[in-house]
């Protein structure tokens, strides 16, 4: 799980162009959007085609984001639910 | 007759035109056939948040807007107009190349958002809270003539304050094709720009935003007094004889105007018409020009604005932009004749206030 | 200086019709041009829905009566639309008055640029696309198509920029730098733009469904509309007849997000008033209103808070016709302006189609079937990314 943790931390930065960030500063259960990160909905879709791109995992509705990408670690354990990591 | 009065300006350019302090000198030469934009660091201008997201045609344009505005002193503005002839193309291109590629699969929506022309107004709007008119005009060498046209229009309606502001980007790929397509030439040091011997200009990029107020203020640098637009003009002698039609409007003659500032871009056939009233305009007044130090592009004409402003501030010619050996007494008037492609032409009349 | 702005042509080409005279047929029938894709060129054309015009380009080049390898899509449509406003309307662009064209779109050649850009950087056919890629080009060709062209513009705001362009000629008009102007908008079909929706996931599978509690998003659609414009002099030099006369407009923004419309729609609500205030109307008499209603679940929620909370519990009679066009993008007010003008010519509401359940936040219902009613006033909502939002009001000739 924490080797899947770090890989995300990696990917986020990369996908979404956070270059101020560094992967250590990444709490992995602080939440990714509103305070924790500020992420927005731009974002969440930027998120949707990371798990499919790297992950295989395809989602449909938009609206399932909200619970997938609550924080890294939500998003680590679906991607381990989904049996894909 | 409405005016507009230039409060502040803010220009990013092939020239070093982000230091205040500069005026002519020293001068940038273009890259063989083409110039970049002497990019700021943009940390200064822009949150980080918002940063990771744009490309540089946004970059450029909040930040030379950010420029003006801070210059002006403003702290809302009624109107934010942008004009450009490509927009955001470094986005475009790399949404469009990821869907070539990816044969449309993987594509993610930020390049896309970020592709479209309105982008660099609406960042704007977005960072100032700005609830008022918004327009992004897209149209070739009159995209930021249709800016300047739209505020005088704005004043005459009740507006007091609006931003204008003309961008251009481009990629080195679009680099390489338009070279390819024959459209660049090598900047040629032997022969005066505006006595070229073969087709071909040097694309250039950038961005130039101006505060305008309706009244003058302590702050007004000069003042807009009028803008024209001609589409496709048959000769030199029709220019020339709605040239005289758009001075005596504003009650002004040729041998009025004190720096006449043209849009010469070193292709011989797009300068053309240029080139013929040349004679008339050294004749009557002081040519001079500006494309040398910009590079050809959609908005140059903003460049040529700024520059107007710099003239009539300055009081001051710079040698670097002479065409005629005459030296101005005095400028109190600055006519822009740009010209894009021998298509689109323009009149601005800039003056002192 | 005419402070009179009247409508004298109108000119059209999208899924539900080549003309003006099909499209009515296609409104007033609540007939559909949305369907299977069968000329744009994608992996998913089996997987969505789109409202593509019924002509291929060859077909179009043929209509037009043009081959120049150099016109696209988006030329073609155009030129079509500008000619038949131009013809409809009678006016002679060679009669010394000042003609305007002020045209939009955000697509402008991506539609061919995105066939040959790869091929570009290895061949040296079609490099004619760097000069015809560009928003200004299918402008000027509706300027060198027509002739005698004094003044020529394009705007891009997004899925507001033909309302722009339609503002833009009133105030030039006003001002007194034209007499007259050919306004509109035109978007063909790219692979660019139905990628680009796809990728916000915003399109609609099945047909879309506005202001439907289960709307899924939008169909892309294609078109492009003119209509011609003249001041009250100008009209009377000519002895002409207006159809119909644009009383009120205004443009304002959200200043909210990027793409996303506030929840409260503030600035569509700021643009609606400001309409109003400039028509002189009370929220009370406007009859019908066209709405932008594009099926997206965050457009539609919005918009319908925005009409809420400046008409209050006395909506006027209202749908999108979106269902029926699909999201013609920068074409899309335009379009919508030659329906509100048919709507007050031919005393019609169009339907907004496939809606069955009214949003549960809203509890607002569209008119379903074609009504047939004096229709006096009409106002168009438009809006786009960046927070653009435009609104026109447009008022029966007495």
């Amino acid at each position: 799980m924490d080797a899947l943790i770090e890989k995300l931390k990696g990917q986020i930065i990369e996908q979404l162009n956070l270059v101020e960030l560094k992967p250590e500063e990444i709490n992995p259960d602080s939440p990714l959007f509103g305070e924790g990160l500020g992420l927005d909905s731009i974002d969440a879709l930027e998120l949707i085609v990371l798990l499919e791109k790297h992950y295989g995992i395809k989602i449909e509705d938009p609206k399932d984001g909200k619970t997938i990408f609550q924080s890294i670690r939500t998003m680590a354990e679906y991607i381990k639910a989904q049996g894909k990591s | 007759m409405v005016k507009a009065y230039i409060n502040g300006t803010g220009c990013i350019s092939s020239q070093d035109t982000i230091n205040d302090q500069w005026f002519f000198d020293p001068v940038v030469e273009p890259n063989g056939d083409y110039y970049n934009a002497i990019e700021p660091s943009y940390k200064e201008f822009i949150a980080p948040n918002l940063l990771r997201r744009m490309g540089r045609a946004i970059k450029m344009g909040v930040a030379s807007a950010n420029l003006a505005i801070k210059q002006a002193g403003a702290t809302k503005v009624d109107a934010i107009i942008t004009g450009t002839g490509l927009g955001c193309f470094e986005d475009s291109e790399r949404f469009l190349l990821a869907m070539l590629n990816n044969e449309e699969q993987f594509l993610t929506p930020t390049s896309f958002i970020q592709s479209t022309h309105n982008t660099v107004g609406s960042q704007i709007a977005l960072i100032m809270k700005c609830h008022d008119y918004n327009f992004t005009y897209v149209h070739r060498g009159f995209s930021f003539e249709s800016t300047l046209q739209d505020a005088l229009m704005l004043f005459s309606e009740g507006k007091e304050t609006v931003l204008v502001g003309g961008i251009e980007e481009h990629t080195p790929n679009f680099i390489i094709l338009n070279r390819k397509a024959g459209k660049f030439k090598i900047f040629d040091h032997h022969t005066a720009f505006w006595k070229p011997s073969a087709k071909g200009i040097q694309m250039s990029e950038g961005s130039t935003f101006f505060v305008l107020n309706k009244t003058k203020t302590e702050k007004s640098l000069a003042s807009v007094d009028g803008i024209q637009t001609l589409y496709k003009p048959a000769t030199s002698d029709v220019i020339l004889q709605k040239l005289y039609s758009f001075l005596k409007l504003h009650s002004l003659l040729l041998t009025d105007i004190d720096v006449c500032l043209m849009g010469f871009s070193s292709d011989i056939d797009f300068d053309k018409q240029l080139r013929e009233l040349l004679p008339v305009i050294k004749e009557e007044t002081i040519a001079a020009h500006y494309k040398h130090l910009s590079g050809e592009y959609h908005t140059a004409s903003a460049f040529a604005l700024w520059t107007a402003t710099k003239l009539i501030e300055k009081q001051q010619l710079p040698e670097v932009l002479a065409i005629s050996n005459k030296k101005p007494n005095g400028i109190k008037h600055v006519l822009i004749i740009n010209q894009y492609l021998g298509i689109n032409y323009s009149f601005t009349l800039v003056s002192k206030c | 200086m005419s402070q009179h702005i009247y409508i004298t042509g109108l000119g059209m080409i999208s899924a539900i019709g080549n003309n003006v005279q099909e499209s009515l047929a296609s409104l007033s029938h609540s007939k559909t041009g949305i369907g299977k894709i069968n000329y744009l060129t994608t992996r998913y054309k089996d997987d969505f829905l789109a409202g593509e015009i019924k002509l291929s380009n060859k077909e179009l080049a043929d209509l037009v009566n043009d081959h120049n390898p150099e016109l696209n899509r988006n030329s073609y449509i155009a030129m079509l639309a500008a000619k038949e406003a131009v013809q409809h309307s009678g006016i002679d662009t060679s009669d010394g008055l000042r003609t305007g064209i002020i045209s939009s779109t955000t697509v402008a050649g991506m539609g061919k640029t995105e066939m040959y850009y790869k091929d570009l950087f290895e061949k040296n056919d079609h490099l004619d696309v760097l000069d015809t890629h560009d928003c200004g080009d299918s402008t000027e060709r509706i300027a060198d198509f027509l002739g005698n062209v004094d003044y020529v513009t394009t705007i891009s705001t997004a899925c507001s920029s033909a309302a722009n362009a339609i503002m833009l000629g009133c105030r030039m008009i006003k001002n007194g730098l034209l007499d007259r102007a050919i306004v509109g908008g035109v978007d063909a079909l790219s692979k660019f733009t139905f990628n680009g929706f796809n990728t916000l996931m915003i399109l609609d599978k099945e047909w879309c469904k506005p202001f439907d509690e289960n709307r899924k998003g939008l169909n892309l659609g294609e078109g492009a509309a003119f209509l011609v414009i003249e001041s009250e002099e100008a009209l009377k030099k000519r002895n002409g007849k207006a159809l119909a006369e644009i009383i009120g407009y205004a443009n304002a923004n959200d200043a909210y997000h990027q793409t996303a419309s506030s929840p409260e729609g503030y600035g569509a609500q700021l643009a609606i008033e400001q309409a109003l205030q400039m028509s002189g109307l009370k929220p009370g008499d406007i009859d019908y209103i066209n709405m932008h209603g594009t099926g997206t679940p965050n457009n539609d929620l919005s918009e319908g808070a925005a009409v809420k909370a400046v008409f209050g519990a006395h909506i006027p009679k209202f749908s999108s016709t979106k269902a029926f066009t699909g999201h013609t993008l920068a074409a899309s007010a335009s379009i919508e302006a030659v329906i509100s003008v048919l709507s007050i010519q031919n005393g019609m509401i169009f339907p907004n189609l496939n809606f069955k359940t009214p949003i549960a936040e809203l509890g607002i219902v569209p008119e379903t079937t074609v009504v047939k009613m004096p229709v006096s006033t009409v106002l168009s909502n438009s809006f786009g990314f960046g927070g653009n939002c435009s609104s026109l009001i447009f008022k029966k000739v007495d």
